[in-house]
């Protein structure tokens, strides 16, 4: 019999705080396919809002942080695409004169957004849906661009049991969260958001489905404020059969 | 005001200041571009009728439109029908020695009022100011090509004595006349051919001129318009018979 | 309101560009129609990825040896007989083209598009130098009638409906005229055209010049660059001096992109290789021509962050595929070039103070890296400059101040652990069945039009205890 697969939760820190039920849907699903969940306790954020900011040298530090507190994982997984870019591809650059520089390789190297681990690591795409009915996607730009991921949640959505999945157009459009940047310019963010919620309202679908915080937290929020149907949900809970 | 000196000396001293993001080379060149060219012109010459069916279909999609004739001597019926149908008459061609042959007389007897350019140089004023107005008077414009290129539907022109600039330019129905010779396939084989027109000291074109279709805009809420400040329309005679033999 | 009026803060700008509904809808449309075309023409062109990456391996080598290939331009473009001048500054570009029209007695320029000759307010110098410059690109010429800037880098009046270009022409014509763009496009080409054969001077930019060979290559589809090249006496060139490219081998590859990246053309209508002034024995042709190399805070960046925006071969596609210049148009970043790469030219240009709100006008999506001909990484500057702005303390202090304490705590295990029951307290007035509506104060820049989920009443870590072992 092999070793179970262990993964640690990085859960970050809009997870932590707003989104629980992200990560406890995460933990049942990967737990349901054998996988040995741990959650290093003390951690914080991978300091993203610090880095897109431009204040690297307390983004560094925080990283350094992270390291810390992940090295022992042989895996890490992140319900989101923009904190695991940040530490796949920003880490090594900020620790690149610190003693931390291998440990931080080795972190950006284990490191996968949920959809890519459940795809590429653990080789599982075939899932019954927690909701009935038409599902579309957002691709949240980091997991997009940054990771070159668009093809592992279309993967598990295309096999999805029990909804149906139609593209959203203009799925790699900006949904205008960008972090600080939604509120630094709000009236843009809300402009760039409008277009996005005209788009998904034209799927007719009744469900809309990131891998992103953020972004499920800008559309959400404007869903809700037009107290539209439409429910916004985290590819984790999407997936997590034993919710209600 | 700066000098050459001061220039050269400030991007100097910056460039010392780093080495570059990351290791990089310009594109590889032909070493030997006449041997390249050499090949090129064989290849063409059996693959020419290809070369000439990509080149009409891009031609067409560009808004020009390709036609054939026999010889040089068969061109003057072509203008004649085009210009027939646009009801022109005032027409102004690169001089014969350019063109390849004095189509002249033969456009006066159908009708057209042909102009050639001349030879050279023209030293008065006066008389530079009289053409450059017939030119501007003129409704078709007739030229040689030098290259066209089947990938983007492209004739290139080279400007020289006998060979002005606006012939092309100007006159609102720009008509081109080339034959097999100046087939050639792609971008990159025109970079081969710049390489060498260049090599050679003769290389001596003040201008280079890429034509592909009508001169257009969308500056206008996107709306495609056609003939802006050049001809807006562009046609092309292909003659199965080489020009110069 | 559709000119950047610096005196206005970014965000009003931006603000009064979203609520100009006739720009929205200019915007959206024309944004779109750029965005397919480009997209069809590299769906067709199997060989667009592998030119897209020589391409930017070719500027990087350019830049590596620019002294040498700039040396060899000029040496070559002086033995056809044209000249090159030195500008280190706008004021000595103005200069030189001023003293070349007074001494040839130059009335009336006619100018091709150029973004060179905007950045260096040329316009403005030659009026009051009494030359009158015309512009000639049709967007352009709509702009010049105008009195105003470029909304867009290759479609200048991309903002204007026609009934406003009817208008326009209209009152400098003194007669009715139709909103119809053919009839107006016609005009354009009449009214003009009496220009192109009268001008004394010819302007232009230039989108490459070739090293190896002492040509300087225009880009264009009306006709204008020809015109301007062919007719008047005196042709005068500005250009950056990082549009060098070593030879005619190099320059093919990004004629290849260039067009196709921009409007979605395979090629431009007219590529014009200019080889110095006429030869003896052509009948037309300037009898002088110059070429102004301008710096104007290139070369600095040769060894500075912003290097990678010299490759920008100004084709426009980072504008279209911008959710932020989709939204606010080219006129509310209030420089001359707008959009992702403006906000970084403007930075070079100008420095780091200008660019202390434009470097935040972007959500980072990387959509601009992808549409980039030359995949130029916008994103990876912008937060360079970011943090120019935070180092340099152009930032305001309250901003320092409150991403100092972020970071204290996040990384501070205990610090970070109470957050969540304070968060859950300070969030009580607010939240109703975990929702937030309004906030007071900055906050509210956010909840004015989006709900906000309330802070969980179990966090996350606060929760694990009971999952731990895996129930």
């Amino acid at each position: 019999m092999t070793a179970p697969v262990r993964a640690s939760l990085m859960v970050t820190c809009l997870g932590d705080m707003l989104f629980p039920e992200v990560g406890v849907s995460m933990v049942r699903l990967l737990r349901r396919l054998g996988v040995a969940v741990d959650f290093p306790r003390g951690q914080t954020c991978c300091g993203l809002p610090l880095f897109n900011s431009g204040y690297q040298a307390h983004a560094a530090r925080v990283a350094a942080r992270t390291v810390e507190i992940f090295k022992e994982s042989e895996h890490v997984v992140v319900p989101s695409g923009s904190c695991a870019w940040m530490v796949k591809h920003e880490y090594p650059g900020l620790l690149r004169a610190s003693a931390l520089r291998e440990a931080a390789a080795r972190l950006a190297g284990r490191t996968y957004e949920l959809s890519q681990f459940l795809v590429r690591v653990l080789g599982t795409t075939e899932f019954q849906s927690a909701v009935g009915g038409r599902v579309t996607y957002h691709d949240s730009c980091h997991l997009l661009r940054g990771l070159h991921e668009s093809e592992s949640p279309r993967t598990i959505l295309r096999r999805l049991k029990g909804a149906e999945f139609v593209e959203l157009p203009g799925a790699d459009e900006c949904c205008g969260f960008g972090g600080s940047f939604a509120v630094r310019l709000p009236e843009v963010s809300s402009g760039i958001l409008d277009k996005k919620l005209e788009n998904v309202a034209a799927t007719g679908a009744s469900c809309l489905v990131a891998c992103d915080a953020g972004c499920l937290m800008q559309m959400g929020g404007g869903l809700s404020r037009r107290r539209s149907p439409v429910r916004t949900l985290h590819l984790a809970e999407l997936l997590d059969g034993s919710r209600t | 005001m700066t000098t050459r000196e001061e220039f050269l000396s400030r991007i100097r001293a910056e460039m010392l200041k780093t080495g570059g993001l990351f290791p990089a080379s310009p594109a590889p060149r032909p070493s030997d571009p006449r041997a390249v060219a050499e090949t090129l012109r064989r290849q063409l010459a059996e693959h020419w009728p290809g070369a000439l069916e990509r080149f009409r279909r891009e031609f067409e999609r560009v808004g020009g439109v390709l036609y054939r004739a026999a010889s040089l001597e068969d061109v003057p019926r072509v203008v004649a029908g085009i210009a027939r149908e646009r009801e022109a008459r005032r027409l102004v061609a690169w001089h014969p020695s350019a063109l390849g042959g004095d189509l002249g007389p033969a456009l006066a007897a159908r009708g057209l009022e042909p102009l050639a350019m001349p030879p050279g140089e023209v030293g008065d004023a006066h008389e530079r100011g009289r053409l450059r107005q017939a030119i501007a008077d003129a409704e078709i414009g007739l030229t040689g090509v030098d290259l066209a290129i089947a990938e983007t539907g492209t004739l290139v022109l080279r400007s020289g004595p006998g060979r002005p600039r606006s012939t092309s330019l100007l006159p609102p129905y720009h008509v081109a006349v080339f034959d097999r010779t100046a087939l050639i396939e792609s971008l990159s084989q025109v970079g081969v051919l710049l390489e060498l027109w260049h090599r050679d000291e003769l290389e001596t074109a003040a201008v280079i001129s890429f034509i592909t279709g009508p001169s257009r805009t969308a500056d206008i809420e996107l709306t495609l318009t056609r003939g802006v400040h050049g001809p807006k329309e562009v046609h092309a005679i292909f003659v199965e018979r080489e020009i110069r033999g | 309101m559709s000119e950047g009026d610096l005196s206005v803060p970014f965000r009003r700008r931006a603000g009064s560009a979203m609520k100009d509904a006739q720009l929205q809808e200019a915007l959206t449309i024309a944004t779109t129609k750029f965005i397919g075309l480009r997209r069809e023409a590299f769906e067709e062109f199997p060989d667009g990825e592998t030119l897209r990456d020589q391409a930017r391996e070719i500027k990087e080598a350019t830049l590596q040896s620019l002294d040498r290939y700039l040396e060899q331009l000029i040496d070559n473009i002086e033995r056809r007989g044209g000249r090159v001048h030195y500008a280190t500054t706008p004021e000595e570009a103005r200069a030189v083209v001023l003293d070349i029209a007074r001494r040839t007695g130059a009335r009336m320029a006619v100018k091709s598009k150029s973004m060179a000759s905007e950045e260096i307010h040329l316009n403005e110098a030659l009026e009051a130098a009494g030359v009158t410059p015309v512009e000639t690109d049709l967007g352009e010429y709509i702009i010049q009638l105008a009195h105003e800037r470029p909304s867009h880098i290759i479609a200048p009046a991309i903002h204007k409906t026609k009934e406003q270009v009817a208008d326009l022409f209209a009152k400098e014509l003194k007669r009715e005229v139709a909103a119809d763009p053919e009839v107006l496009t016609r005009i354009a080409r009449v009214e003009l055209r009496e220009k192109f054969l009268t001008a004394d001077l010819g302007i232009t930019g230039a989108n490459f010049a070739v090293a190896d060979t002492g040509t300087v290559v225009l880009v264009t589809n009306e006709g204008n660059g020809r015109m301007v090249t062919a007719l008047p006496r005196v042709h005068v060139a500005v250009m950056g001096v990082e549009k060098i490219v070593p030879s005619m081998t190099d320059l093919m590859v990004f004629l290849a992109i260039l067009a196709k990246s921009a409007t979605g053309q395979k090629f431009s209508v007219y590529t014009t290789l200019v080889q110095g002034p006429r030869r003896a024995g052509e009948l037309e042709g300037p009898e002088e021509f110059h070429l102004v190399l301008l710096d104007n805070g290139r070369i600095r960046q040769l060894a500075g962050p912003l290097r990678e925006s010299l490759s920008c071969l100004r084709c426009g596609a980072c504008l279209n595929v911008c959710p932020v210049y989709r939204q606010i148009g080219g006129h509310a970043y209030g420089y001359t070039y707008p959009g992702p790469i403006g906000i970084l030219l403007t930075a070079m240009l100008n420095g780091p103070e200008s660019v202390k709100d434009l470097a935040h006008a972007s959500s980072l999506c990387g959509a601009c890296v992808d549409a980039c001909p030359v995949r130029i990484d916008i994103p990876r500057m912008l937060i360079e400059l970011r943090r120019e702005v935070d180092e340099k303390k152009i930032a305001p202090w309250t901003e320092r101040v409150v991403f100092r304490a972020l970071a204290t705590l996040l990384l501070s295990r205990h610090l970070y652990r109470w957050s969540g029951p304070i968060a859950r307290l300070l969030q009580r007035p607010f939240a109703r069945a975990g929702v937030i509506r309004h906030l007071p104060f900055f906050f509210g820049d956010w909840t004015r039009t989006r709900d906000l989920p309330a802070v969980a009443p179990r966090t996350f870590r606060e929760r694990w205890d009971g999952m731990e072992r895996g129930s």
